[in-house]
């Protein structure tokens, strides 16, 4: 479904270049969810940005079913991938009703009958019909979230990008568009490509992931060696313990994250 | 022990808005000694008005009332402006979340440190000098010298938390007051941090109040937990207890998060009970 190779973004020349991704390459099939995992200025983020077209493709290559991407984006690849931001506070526009925020993407593609799509979106996002005239002040932040997620899916795309979807949300809350998530994906077979730094998260949503230090590649591992703590890499070993919360003597780990 | 360091009894706030009254803070009561006690809740439930009480921090237009808020014998609540002055940041420091927004952009580090000290105690110039180099060492900055001189935008997250726990620790208070230090910072310069003020406080004997969003993290860090919740104490545990909760609403929240060890789908969610609020 997607496959990228030696993708390359730099920012800036000469003295104010910044390599903020390096030779990242990886293959997700369809209806799989791939992680991407790393600490803040991994280029964890860029990767998402460069596939969508929010940050520029500097060298390599980007597959999408097949087709390697155009700069700009055209109306066809919008209708396939899709993306969720990180701040649910931040992505809706405060002056938007719901159904304006919905029907955008409907009106831009052209798409007949808003009226019955924009009903059903909420419907699968677990909302009622009496969020539609709402304003996102009136709304939660997991609400939020859910409408956020509606507007990516009205248009049936088929890759969804979710950029630390649940990070600014409460535990509880978390778990909720967890669950929504994981239940969306089997249900319209979905491609997920989820970043964020809680390894947890990455490892309850996705099969296999990448895990990122400095914006190279430094380990392609998956969600059950996660799980049973298994890692060639020591920085990948020392965000498993991290992970497990605070301890007293471990003093080692921190040596690993030096470098 | 015979006295403890901080005494807070039936511990209100309110703020009086135009639709009505919000009262963030309902009577929460807790001593603490020289050991490190969490706060935690979900957003909006008071943890981070409680710890702004104590220190007077609370923004106007709200309202602090209690019962009892007494710190070292010290009534916080009749003490006149100037001894409240001289136990913030002296006797009673608090850091706060997030670094970028709390140091001061347009000092240096070291100007800020020597600043704080030379608030509460008279001390020349070079001797605050002396100190905030020796406090920049104590939490592990690589090169003390050189961190003094820069300014907040030039150093990282955390070591900008680092500079921050280095100037609310310089006078050597009796009571830190940690508000969410670590949840700006990445989760592994998180565990170094903590470990910093874990070492610190330990060393010097401080009482600690850690406030967080996060019980995994507090239940490892701390010897006690408070868990609020819409503005009350809904559980008092030791934290190494934590598994075996009894109120519903600190069991939700624990089997709501996803974990490496298992993989639970869907994810257990929290039915809040409104009988909780009352």
């Amino acid at each position: 479904m997607l496959d990228i190779q030696n993708l390359n973004v730099v920012y800036g020349t000469g003295r104010l270049r910044v390599d903020a991704v390096k030779n990242v390459s990886f293959h997700v099939e369809s209806g799989a969810a791939y992680g991407l995992v790393g600490e803040s200025g991994s280029g964890k983020s860029t990767v998402l940005r460069a596939i969508c077209g929010l940050a520029p493709i500097t060298g390599g290559r980007v597959r999408v079913d097949g087709q390697e991407v155009t700069t700009p984006r055209g109306k066809a690849f919008y209708r396939t991938v899709q993306m969720v931001f990180q701040d649910p506070y931040a992505s809706l526009h405060p002056r938007h009703t719901v159904d304006r925020t919905l029907s955008e993407p409907l009106a831009i593609h052209g798409e007949k009958d808003a009226e019955a799509r924009i009903l059903q979106a909420l419907r699968e996002v677990g909302l009622g019909p009496s969020f539609r005239f709402r304003y996102p002040h009136q709304l939660s932040g997991g609400q939020r979230q859910r409408i956020a997620i509606a507007r990516a899916l009205i248009l049936r795309p088929k890759v969804l990008l979710l950029d630390e979807p649940t990070s600014a949300l409460d535990a509880s809350v978390q778990a909720e568009i967890l669950n929504l998530l994981d239940d969306l994906r089997r249900r319209l077979g979905l491609t997920y490509i989820l970043v964020s730094h809680d390894l947890a998260v990455v490892a309850h949503l996705c099969e296999r992931l990448l895990v990122m230090q400095h914006g190279e590649a430094v380990e392609e591992t998956t969600a059950d060696a996660l799980r049973s703590g298994v890692a060639s890499n020591p920085y990948t070993q020392a965000l498993i313990q991290a992970s497990r919360g605070f301890t007293r003597a471990d003093k080692p780990s921190v040596q690993a994250l030096a470098g | 022990m015979t006295k403890p360091l901080l005494d807070v009894e039936d511990l209100r706030v309110r703020f009086h808005l135009r639709t009505g009254t919000v009262e963030a803070v309902r009577g929460v009561s807790f001593q603490l000694g020289r050991e490190r006690l969490g706060i935690v809740g979900e957003s909006g439930s008071g943890k981070s008005q409680t710890g702004r009480a104590i220190l007077g921090l609370t923004p106007p237009p709200g309202e602090v009332t209690a019962k009892r808020l007494a710190f070292d014998g010290i009534d916080l609540t009749t003490a006149s402006k100037r001894t409240l002055r001289e136990l913030r940041g002296g006797r009673i420091s608090m850091v706060m979340q997030d670094p970028k927004y709390s140091l001061n952009p347009v000092m240096t580090i070291g100007e800020q440190i020597i600043e704080a000290y030379q608030a509460h105690a008279k001390a020349s110039r070079s001797e605050a000098r002396d100190k905030a180099l020796a406090m920049l060492e104590a939490v592990k900055m690589r090169d003390p010298g050189r961190v003094f001189s820069l300014y907040p935008h030039e150093v990282s997250g955390g070591m900008g938390q680092r500079a921050m726990i280095a100037m609310m620790l310089v006078t050597d208070p009796d009571l830190l007051i940690a508000d969410e230090p670590t949840s700006a910072l990445d989760v592994t310069v998180s565990m170094e941090v903590l470990r910093i003020l874990d070492e610190l406080v330990t060393e010097r004997g401080m009482g600690l109040i850690f406030i967080s969003h996060d019980l995994k993290l507090v239940s490892s860090f701390c010897d006690r937990v408070l868990v609020m919740y819409a503005g009350r104490v809904v559980e008092e545990l030791e934290a190494k207890n934590l598994r075996e909760a009894q109120h519903p609403y600190t069991q939700g929240l624990m089997r709501c998060l996803p974990t490496l060890a298992n993989d639970v789908r869907p994810l257990p969610t929290l039915n809040r009970d409104p009988s909780w609020a009352l």
